[in-house]
């Protein structure tokens, strides 16, 4: 390329088009070379990512669902501790951790391919520095809704990463999830796979054709769960606060992430009735609504929506509903320990039970989240335990169901993609 | 109950075009509120249901207001029913080639009665009142019993216009459906100069009659005929048969002119109300019925031009919850009023299914593991 065309050519980290399984065998190719030619340390990705995350914060990008969380992730005081605990404390500027008489240090397994899910806006990019943070190089699918999106995003790194310090270790591919061929071709091409996504998609990706030596890590499809204590949602004071965490946990992301609410289980207060809970908890999801309206919606979510709303009345004459004339929003209320079929599309299950841990004993591992609104620390305690036993990998406090800090899904994010290499000197 | 029947039967006996909108609405706005009501104190679910839907019946404006019910509520077993086990007539069950499991809607003699009276209103301003010679493109294995399927139903609504009634096709060894050609022909000799009603499924017309007359180079030379079939074009799609290439091969082999051939759209959940094809290509809601097409975003009717998920509405079910039934089918509206074929009311055209689509994500269980106790 002369001089000329590279300064009017778009970046190669933004030219997304791909159509034959050569180009991602040439792509592949070129990032492994880059991975052996230049080690690269995880301070110099922070330092990339700082500058990264301060060119994200623009008015222009506040409509972008999880722009914050991927802002919040991307600064160095998230991820040196991730690092310290991932990789080992000497791992920030590529040094070895001695443990007796040997000694390890994280080594990148090359080229890292990303199947990320088309329903999380900033998928492909949380997916893809977790490969970086590690030394390596990555290839990401990008789903086809979310082309413009990421384009716009990854164009903020090539401003901010003028020497190409990370963008040269980046290429990314936008084609069908049916083209079969490319599919193939980009997991014979990588060393370690990310796939995030629902089942049918998860399936799917397992099945392609990766090296032997591929490590794989699988995000695959799972449901959340929220709890909350009688001495939590009973406190008056509280209940606005905790009501404004749970509309913002559902809200992101529609409700589609694994780690959204499709429950919220109230222990029963003895005298005491949900009404007046339900009341605040109606306004936090009208005060949600308003201030982050859905802009479309599939047709089949609609039909969901409207189904599990009657679904729910016709079957039961003690249940409730809350919901307005349009598929905004809705809230199911009833009770009982059984996790309900998740719906998604901002649909709220509201069941009161007689001691939280009825539900917990019912979890088949498919729960990933587990958000708790507690005021007696003790019960936590044993909850937490319970919920450990019973598959959860996360317990965390309400409002911060989608935080993503490792591990996710009980692993952790950033070593699976790296190798320890163990050396044990033959000179002492 | 003789209230509420009076006033069906009155709207019945309204010519099905007539009505302009606004006196259209504020008859079925009456009528639908005290039907909801009805309902209500028949099933304690429904009850429930209506009861907290965010805008009370009773109080309700416009038809649009109205509790509504997605159709998959009807997929459920046993039935959705405001009558007893004794009081059912006859189960009508949806065509399952869409869908895994098929709806199921129970009738009672007064349902059924208007159900057929419903069909005879609406066919009656398309083809005529006469009975005539009715050749069904299918085979009698379809009709009698408790339990009538999609094109059972369609073929026994028909049956009103029949001086006598002629199956054309035969089930071969292996289950499938053959045309038994000398049948077919014996019965155009026999009515040549009559005026003659056809009926067949979309697909079964093309697939049994049209393909194999064509193959034989056989015309049935019957030109006073009125073709009217229903279904749905999803299994014709794989041999990308358009509509307008439908009409000229089957107006080939019959020997008519194309605009002799009605398309019509009619689903078992919504009892006596069918939308056939008007000269102009497009579709009507009845006196005794209407059509809203609703944006998926907020529900609310859509402007002329747009496209929406379709309810339909119908006063004639009283004993299942079918009044009002939110669909999994796209319309686009193309007038409130005035299509140029005289009928009044909304015109409309379908525009397939709401996409399947893969709800995605990595919060979409499909299945769940074996719970633990």
């Amino acid at each position: 390329m002369s001089d000329m065309e590279s300064l009017t050519a778009p970046h190669r980290c933004l030219d997304f088009h791909i159509d034959s399984p050569a180009e991602i065998v040439e792509a592949a190719s070129r990032l492994r070379q880059v991975v052996l030619d230049s080690e690269i340390s995880p301070i110099e990705v922070m330092s990339v990512f700082d500058s990264w995350a301060r060119s994200l914060d623009s008015r222009e990008l506040d409509e972008v669902p999880g722009i914050v969380f991927l802002r919040m992730w991307l600064r160095r005081g998230t991820l040196e501790p991730i690092i310290a605990r991932e990789l080992g404390p000497n791992a920030l500027d590529g040094g070895w951790d001695e443990y007796g008489r040997s000694k390890c240090r994280a080594f990148p397994l090359g080229v890292v391919g990303h199947w990320p899910a088309g329903n999380v806006e900033i998928q492909p990019l949380l997916s893809m520095t977790c490969a970086l943070l590690g030394g390596n190089a990555a290839l990401v699918r990008i789903p086809t809704a979310l082309v413009d999106l990421t384009r716009c995003l990854i164009e903020k790194l090539v401003q901010s990463d003028r020497d190409e310090v990370l963008t040269r270790r980046i290429f990314m591919a936008a084609f069908d999830h049916d083209r079969r061929d490319l599919q193939e071709a980009m997991a014979q091409a990588v060393d370690g796979a990310m796939i995030w996504g629902g089942q049918e998609a998860v399936l799917q990706v397992r099945a392609l054709p990766f090296p032997h030596w591929a490590r794989v890590a699988v995000f695959g499809p799972r449901i959340s769960v929220a709890a909350m204590d009688a001495g939590a949602w009973g406190n008056s004071d509280e209940q606005e606060s905790w009501c404004r965490r749970i509309a913002r946990d559902v809200w992101q992301f529609d409700q589609q992430a694994c780690s959204s609410p499709q429950v919220l289980f109230l222990e029963k207060r003895q005298g005491h009735s949900i009404d007046e809970f339900v009341r605040v908890l109606r306004t936090a999801f009208e005060t949600e609504n308003q201030a982050h309206p859905r802009r479309t919606i599939p047709g089949t979510l609609t039909s969901a929506i409207y189904n599990a709303r009657a679904s729910w009345l016709l079957k039961d004459t003690s249940h409730l509903a809350i919901f307005p004339k349009g598929p905004d929003w809705t809230l199911l209320l009833g009770s009982g320990p059984d996790l309900p079929e998740p719906v998604q599309g901002k649909t709220l299950t509201v069941l009161e039970v007689e001691d939280l841990h009825d539900p917990v004993l019912m979890f088949d591992g498919n729960v990933q989240t587990l958000g708790l609104g507690m005021a007696d620390p003790l019960k936590e305690k044993a909850l937490t335990q319970a919920a450990g036993k019973r598959g959860v990998d996360r317990i965390v406090k309400l409002g911060r169901m989608h935080t993503f800090v490792p591990p996710w899904d009980g692993v952790d994010l950033i070593r699976p993609m790296v190798r320890m290499v163990r050396h044990v000197c033959s000179t002492d | 109950m003789q209230q509420l029947d009076e006033k069906i039967d009155y709207l019945l006996s309204i010519p099905p075009y007539s009505q302009a909108p606004d006196e259209r609405h504020a008859a079925l706005l009456d009528l639908l509120r005290d039907e909801l009501e009805y309902g209500g104190e028949r099933h304690s679910g429904y009850k429930n249901y209506i009861e907290q839907w965010p805008i009370h019946y009773r109080s309700s404006g416009r038809v649009a207001d109205l509790p509504f019910l997605p159709v998959g509520v009807l997929k459920g077993d046993p039935p959705l029913a405001f009558v007893s086990p004794q009081e059912i007539k006859r189960t009508l069950t949806s065509s399952a080639t869409t869908s895994q499991q098929p709806s199921r809607v129970v009738l009672d003699s007064p349902t059924s009665r208007r159900m057929t009276k419903g069909v005879v209103s609406i066919v009656r301003d398309f083809i005529g009142a006469s009975r005539r010679p009715y050749l069904v493109v299918d085979t009698p294995g379809f009709m009698g019993g408790s339990t009538l399927g999609a094109r059972g139903a369609a073929i026994q609504g028909l049956q009103p216009f029949a001086s006598e009634t002629t199956y054309c096709l035969n089930v071969d060894s292996q289950g499938e459906l053959i045309l038994d050609i000398d049948k077919a022909i014996e019965f155009a000799r026999r009515h040549r100069d009559s005026e003659v009603l056809v009926y067949g499924f979309t697909f079964i017309l093309w697939n049994q009659l049209v393909k194999p007359l064509v193959a034989e180079g056989i015309c049935l030379n019957l030109s006073n005929i009125r073709i009217l079939h229903s279904g749905g074009w999803k299994r014709l799609q794989d041999q990308a048969v358009e509509k307008t290439v439908f009409n000229q091969e089957l107006a080939r082999v019959f020997g008519c002119r194309p605009d002799r051939v009605i398309d019509f759209y009619g689903m078992v959940e919504s009892v006596g109300v069918i939308f056939p094809d008007c000269t102009e290509g497009n579709k009507h809601a009845p006196t005794f019925g209407d059509v809203l097409v609703r944006d998926a975003l907020t529900l609310e009717p859509v402007e002329v031009g747009e496209k929406g998920i379709v309810e339909v509405c119908s006063i004639l079910p009283t004993s299942f919850p079918g009044n009002l039934l939110l669909t999994e089918d796209l319309a686009q509206v193309l007038a409130y009023d005035g299509c140029p074929c005289g009928r009044r009311g909304i015109s409309f055209r379908f525009a397939g299914r709401v996409p399947k689509s893969e709800i995605r994500g990595c919060g979409n269980i499909q299945s769940k593991r074996t719970s633990v106790k």
